[in-house]
């Protein structure tokens, strides 16, 4: 009794929001990253059917668990057979059929959501048992569960397809390529217990427009498939089975969201002038093809960041081919317009291509990633690089090399451009010759050396995210150190000032397009620094163009060069947030700063 | 309903090949039968489910009450118990 009650009230769990916005729906929870497992709540007209499925994959199973003894009886003998006599005769159970049948039955329940119930409340049962040889039978209704779980997968897989339209993604952790294929029309959001608000899942969110909080730790236990479960991304707070006030509370908040949204939308081909009329340069940032619509939603002045590893990652082979990759980027080159769009070349590990011979490296971030790995599997990088070449034919694509930390770098990269185009020249293979080259300031030594770098680069592209990391020397996917990522940290700030300065000097243009790009406080001391090119996520672009409109310059530039001159991170973002709070507090909305 | 009391005397005890002999033996009859350690309070398992057996974590000389009911109770008991009884069939 008292137990029902307890599960009735209200709870709330803290996380890292990593999109704003609410969203309001079922939990779907979902038991492992790749989304094969995923629990539904099933319409009532589908339970019986689901107990088919459920008693056709138990006959599968021993029919293949009879093969294997046959197999191993032949070659071991009865003795050794005797194993799987036991896992045959526990697909053949009676009570755990019933038991299995009837959860499907009261908690309308996929299969393979009651198998994994019923078989953890059996596991518990028997780590309780003293005598120890018995107590590890429970390895074998492991076994014997994982066997079920797969066949049903193999079969009509309950995967995130089958998701109702207001599901709330539950899991301990989601695949970047799975995050990214979420409908957004079906899906309202998601709730991981792993990840921070940088991690590449994250960033998909936010590009997808989807509310989520990552890092609420133990979410997957706390909460059922089907129970109505609140999302607050703003807040990075999730409410299990909330009020009735809470509810309303956060419907009208989502309504006001709405009509923000509406608002984005009949702003959209304002000009971003600031209130004293310097124009900013607003890009947007992709990683799926399917995000160059919400480009035109925006009115983005094309790509400022084609994050190509996705291609890699979505390859079954992990080696797209060139004609494939060809395609993706003429695509790009239509779709972008005259400002064209800006393709970052591989930037992971070795390990994420497939090549084999790659070991997982102790230290990955300093390890052979990037432009380093493309240097080193020179073949990969130059079908890479014709790919782009050939796209940059049917318009406007520039290059921009990663992690560049050495010169040298920057020249091989060249030559090995200019080798590529030779190649294709005398094949007369239709490509583009005067393809801008660019490199990414995201590691120290790149920054001192930026005026060197903007001599021979044509242009400079900072990433926010990764100098951040690499300046503070703080893993920004590491929970116990993420408190310490601060891009307004005045080491960072000063790194970008320079960056900035040596790009102007050199007459080239300089495009933020690491996080701070969108973040609303961030944007003020960026421009305050002289920066005028940013790049976000798509989703940023209305409400980073409503505080460019909203502030004027010469403020900005106070407020930077103060910043500047602070002493710890804290101060800074004290000082700013004050700043812009008693310039422009009469401009705040409820939507965009934070 | 018959009952009898019967002691493990093999040396693993019900593990899993000697509890997957016995449920497959019960399995063979029409009555339910049922089997209860004699040191804990009832707590009668399925003869005929191996997570059942196995449960009852019955380690040599544990003594244990077999139970049937049904048109072939006799039967049953005689086979379960002889089975027991017999190291269950494990030298």
């Amino acid at each position: 009794m008292s137990r029902a009650k307890q599960e009735k009230k209200e709870e709330r769990l803290e996380g890292i929001g990593v999109y704003k916005g609410v969203s309001i729906g079922a939990a779907s929870l979902v038991d492992d990253p790749r989304g094969r497992v995923v629990r539904v709540r099933l319409p009532e007209e589908e339970i019986e059917s689901e107990i088919e499925r459920f008693r056709t994959a138990i006959l599968v199973a021993q029919a293949q668990v009879l093969e294997v003894k046959q197999k191993i009886r032949a070659a071991l003998g009865e003795e050794q057979a005797y194993i799987l006599e036991a896992h045959l005769l526990m697909l053949q159970d009676r009570g755990l059929g019933r038991q299995i049948e009837n959860f499907i039955r009261e908690n309308r329940a996929n299969a393979e959501w009651a198998i994994r119930e019923i078989a953890s409340n059996l596991l518990e049962v028997y780590a309780k048992i003293a005598d120890t040889y018995l107590r590890e039978r429970g390895n074998d209704i492991e076994d014997v569960t994982h066997r079920l779980i797969k066949i049903l997968s193999g079969t009509q897989t309950r995967d995130l397809n089958t998701l109702s339209n207001d599901a709330i993604i539950v899991a301990e952790d989601l695949l970047p390529s799975v995050a990214a294929e979420l409908d957004p029309e079906r899906v309202l959001g998601f709730v991981t217990s792993s990840g921070g608000s940088t991690s590449h899942t994250s960033i998909i969110a936010r590009s997808l427009g989807i509310p989520a909080v990552v890092g609420v730790r133990g979410i997957t236990s706390r909460v059922r498939s089907g129970e109505t479960i609140v999302i607050d991304g703003g807040e990075g707070l999730v409410v299990l089975r909330p009020t009735p006030e809470t509810l309303r509370f956060y419907s009208e908040q989502r309504e006001r969201e709405k009509h923000q949204q509406r608002v984005d939308l009949e702003e959209r081909d304002l000009p971003a002038l600031t209130l004293d009329g310097e124009p900013v340069i607003l890009r947007a940032n992709i990683e799926l093809l399917d995000e160059i619509d919400i480009i035109h939603r925006s009115n983005a002045s094309g790509v400022g960041l084609y994050r190509s590893e996705y291609l890699y990652s979505q390859s079954s082979t992990g080696l797209p081919s060139e004609d494939d990759q060809y395609e993706v980027y003429k695509l790009l080159a239509e779709m972008s317009g005259e400002d064209g769009a800006v393709i970052r070349t591989f930037d992971l590990g070795g390990d994420k291509l497939h090549l084999g011979g790659f070991k997982q490296e102790p230290n990955p971030a300093l390890g052979l990633r990037a432009i380093r790995l493309s240097l080193t599997v020179s073949e990969v990088f130059r079908t890479q690089l014709k790919a782009i070449l050939r796209g940059a034919a049917h318009g406007r694509l520039k290059i921009v090399l990663p992690l560049i930390s050495n010169l040298d770098e920057l020249r091989s990269a060249k030559r090995i451009i200019a080798e590529v185009q030779r190649e294709m020249r005398e094949k007369r293979i239709e490509h583009a010759e005067d393809v801008e080259i660019g490199v990414m300031i995201e590691v120290p030594a790149s920054v001192l050396q930026a005026e060197t770098i903007a001599r021979e680069a044509d242009f400079l592209s900072l990433g926010t995210n990764d100098l951040t990391q690499y300046m503070l020397a703080v893993d920004r996917g590491n929970e116990n150190v993420d408190h310490l990522f601060d891009s307004l940290h005045p080491s960072v700030l000063r790194a970008i000032k320079f960056a900035s300065d040596a790009a102007r000097r050199a007459r080239i243009s300089i495009t933020v397009c690491g996080e701070m790009a969108s973040n609303p406080l961030q944007v003020v001391v960026l421009l305050g620094m002289g920066l005028r090119d940013l790049s976000m996520t798509p989703n940023a672009i209305p409400a980073i163009k409503r505080i460019i409109r909203s502030i004027d310059l010469k403020t900005a530039e106070q407020i930077a060069s103060h910043s500047l001159l602070l002493t710890t991170p804290g101060e800074v973002n004290r000082y700013v947030r004050e700043q812009v709070a008693s310039h422009w507090g009469h401009f705040l909305t409820p939507v965009g700063w934070e | 309903m018959v009952r009898r009391q019967v002691t493990v005397r093999n040396r693993l005890g019900l593990h899993a090949r000697a509890a997957a002999r016995l449920v497959r033996l019960a399995g063979g009859f029409n009555s339910e039968i049922g089997l209860a350690r004699m040191d804990t309070p009832v707590n009668v398992v399925d003869g005929k489910s191996i997570f059942g057996v196995l449960l009852l974590a019955a380690t040599q000389n544990t003594d244990l009450e077999v139970t049937a009911e049904g048109d072939d109770e006799m039967a049953a008991l005689e086979a379960v118990c002889g089975l027991i009884d017999d190291y269950l069939g494990e030298s």
